[in-house]
């Protein structure tokens, strides 16, 4: 039968509107092959390689599971909740990497905003014609590769040619050698130096999107607000904190939701500048997954920490949609 | 008679600017710092305390990167580039494209189809990092810059804005060409394409800027040298010149500032981007 008399194919490209329905077809099914192929097909071998002892390197049946992957159920996600301090060394670091990123992310996004706010406020309040040079100048570092920012600041805390302990030592009149990332014994109020060191490169290349954005917004509420508040006899202050940031939530919230997210993604610095050291204290969730993968090829193991961090950032993803659907109109 | 003056304006020193300068010099700071240690000779970028400035200024290092046979930069460049280029058409075609269907198309499924896409927006990379890894394995496409080509072809991201963009386009300007006997994709490359012109210059430099700066994925592909991106071979350079300081910061000059310089000229479309997905989420 040829596949022209097929009802299908006849209802799919005959009739009124049939160029129309070609056309939707021909781009519509490549593009679900394309989905099924690369998207769900992934989604799905990843969640069932969590549930095997898997490692390219040994030999398997179908996809490699089973023969030396063995399926071993929940044992992976059992392993997570193991707290003796006799627990396998993967799980030690698990739980090193899960308080590490939460970390992290607890003091990335509050200095993120604590910045880029008031950033955006003063950038918007100086004259026309240098608020272009100001905003490039703080925008840069987005644009740069975060390799390139990590080796950057890498030579800025280098601990004998680094620049800050040139500075600290030109400051104080002593030589200063501060090992910022390299030396474990160096914590502050519990959280370890060369993670700080981390948070500031990573803060500095980051700012830049955060700002733009609250640049933008602060040019999207209209002046008749403002003169109204003015008119009326408010001061500057009171139109920032009564008019402006008000208006501002909706974005305020949105961003910090978005740069949680991608905070709790953060690896290339973290990577390049640290590789995880000193002795795991900058150990993030994804350089763990990474690590476990492609170095140890223990690949059953981080794809359920792929999953445990896959939920972690659903459940942020699930709040920012709860947190959308108010919208503010003005 | 009335004239109209210029409203006099009272000069009014901003205390921004004193907060403003000082922050952006420092912001500055890192970038200088690599800048001018890749002007100090070695036995400088090994002097404890460093210089600021270089006492001693040379080109050799530069000259030394640029002539060493185990960094064709040029190589690099090339893969770079063919990657990033080859992603921002194929991203900008079928984002448009597709994002143009569910705009202005009605099919079977296409709302579930659309959640589905939209869904996928918020799956992060790392959770089909593994098997996509474990595909290309299987396809031989490991070590071959066709393995962080073709499976970039869609972008969930894309189509969504496109398809925000293709909505204001008037329908009656698409029945007008089909009632003069259009083809579907003429009416889309020739009539729809034109009208989302700003969308393809955004979101087109946007791919662009992520492609040619990613780094966890080409790492994971790309192990074999020379068909190395230019963010791996950087660390790859640096760790091997550990103590070389001065030719790392020379190496990575040469990597960083040509593309940064030309993302400068076209920021106004990156930032476009960015407060895109930033205000519309």
């Amino acid at each position: 039968m040829a596949l022209s008399t097929w009802p299908g194919w006849q209802r799919l490209f005959s009739g009124r509107d049939s160029a129309k329905k070609r056309f939707v077809a021909l781009a519509i099914i490549p593009l679900l092959l394309f989905m099924v192929f690369w998207t769900v097909f992934p989604l799905l071998w990843g969640s069932a390689l969590a549930f095997f002892d898997y490692s390219p390197r040994r030999m398997g049946g179908f996809l490699g599971f089973g023969g030396d992957n063995p399926f071993v159920g929940l044992q992976n996600f059992q392993k997570m909740l193991y707290s003796s301090p006799d627990a396998p060394l993967e799980v030690q670091q698990f739980h090193t990497g899960v308080k590490t990123t939460l970390l992290f992310v607890t003091l990335v996004v509050p200095l993120n905003l604590l910045v880029t706010l008031p950033l955006a406020f003063m950038i918007e309040s100086v004259n026309k014609r240098v608020k272009g040079i100001f905003r490039t100048l703080f925008f840069l570092p987005v644009l740069a590769p975060s390799v390139g920012v990590a080796i950057m600041w890498g030579y800025v805390f280098h601990p004998q040619r680094g620049l800050l302990n040139a500075i600290l030592g030109g400051v104080t009149g002593k030589l200063v050698a501060i090992n910022w990332t390299g030396d474990p014994s160096l914590v502050v109020a519990g959280i370890p130096v060369a993670l700080f060191a981390v948070i500031v490169a990573y803060l500095w290349q980051d700012l830049g999107y955060n700002m733009v954005i609250f640049i933008a917004a602060l040019q999207g509420i209209p002046q008749t607000i403002k003169d109204a508040a003015l008119i009326d006899g408010a001061n500057s202050w009171q139109l920032l904190t009564r008019i402006v940031i008000p208006l501002l939530m909706p974005t305020i919230l949105l961003t910090a939701i978005l740069t949680m997210i991608s905070a709790f993604q953060v690896f290339d610095i973290v990577q390049v500048m640290t590789d995880g050291g000193p002795q795991g204290q900058t150990q993030v969730l994804l350089l763990h997954i990474y690590n476990y993968a492609f170095r140890y090829q223990k690949m059953g193991w981080a794809a359920a920490v792929s999953i445990v961090m896959f939920l972690m950032i659903l459940s942020i993803s699930l709040l920012q949609n709860r947190l959308l659907n108010t919208e503010l109109e003005y | 008679m009335t004239t109209f003056s210029r409203p006099h304006r009272r000069f009014r020193l901003n205390l921004a600017y004193f907060v403003l300068i000082p922050a952006s010099l420092i912001a500055l700071l890192p970038f200088l710092w690599m800048i001018l240690g890749s002007f100090k000779t070695g036995r400088e970028i090994r002097q404890i305390p460093p210089t600021f400035f270089p006492q001693e200024f040379t080109l050799g290092n530069y000259q030394r990167v640029l002539t060493d046979k185990d960094l064709p930069l040029g190589i690099f460049y090339r893969n770079s580039a063919i990657i990033a280029l080859a992603n921002v058409a194929q991203v900008l075609f079928t984002s448009s494209l597709f994002g143009y269907i569910f705009a202005k198309f009605e099919f079977k499924g296409k709302k579930a189809l659309f959640w589905f896409i939209l869904s996928l927006m918020m799956i992060p990379p790392q959770m089909t990092m593994i098997p996509g890894y474990l595909i290309l394995a299987k396809l031989g496409l490991l070590n071959n810059l066709l393995g962080l080509i073709l499976p970039a072809a869609v972008d969930a991201f894309g189509i969504f804005l496109f398809r925000q963009f293709a909505l204001a386009i008037p329908n009656e300007l698409l029945d007008a060409a089909r009632v003069d006997g259009a083809g579907e994709f003429y009416i889309f490359r020739r009539i729809a394409l034109p009208q989302m012109g700003p969308a393809l210059a955004t979101f087109g430099m946007l791919t662009f800027m992520f492609n040619w700066n990613a780094y966890l994925w080409p790492l994971i592909v790309l192990t074999e040298k020379n068909v190395r991106t230019l963010p791996i071979i950087l660390t790859w350079f640096s760790n091997r010149m550990v103590g070389n300081d001065h030719l790392t910061m020379a190496a990575s000059v040469l990597v960083i500032l040509p593309v940064l310089i030309v993302f400068l000229f076209v920021q106004r479309w990156i930032v476009e981007g960015i407060t895109l997905s930033g205000l519309k989420g």
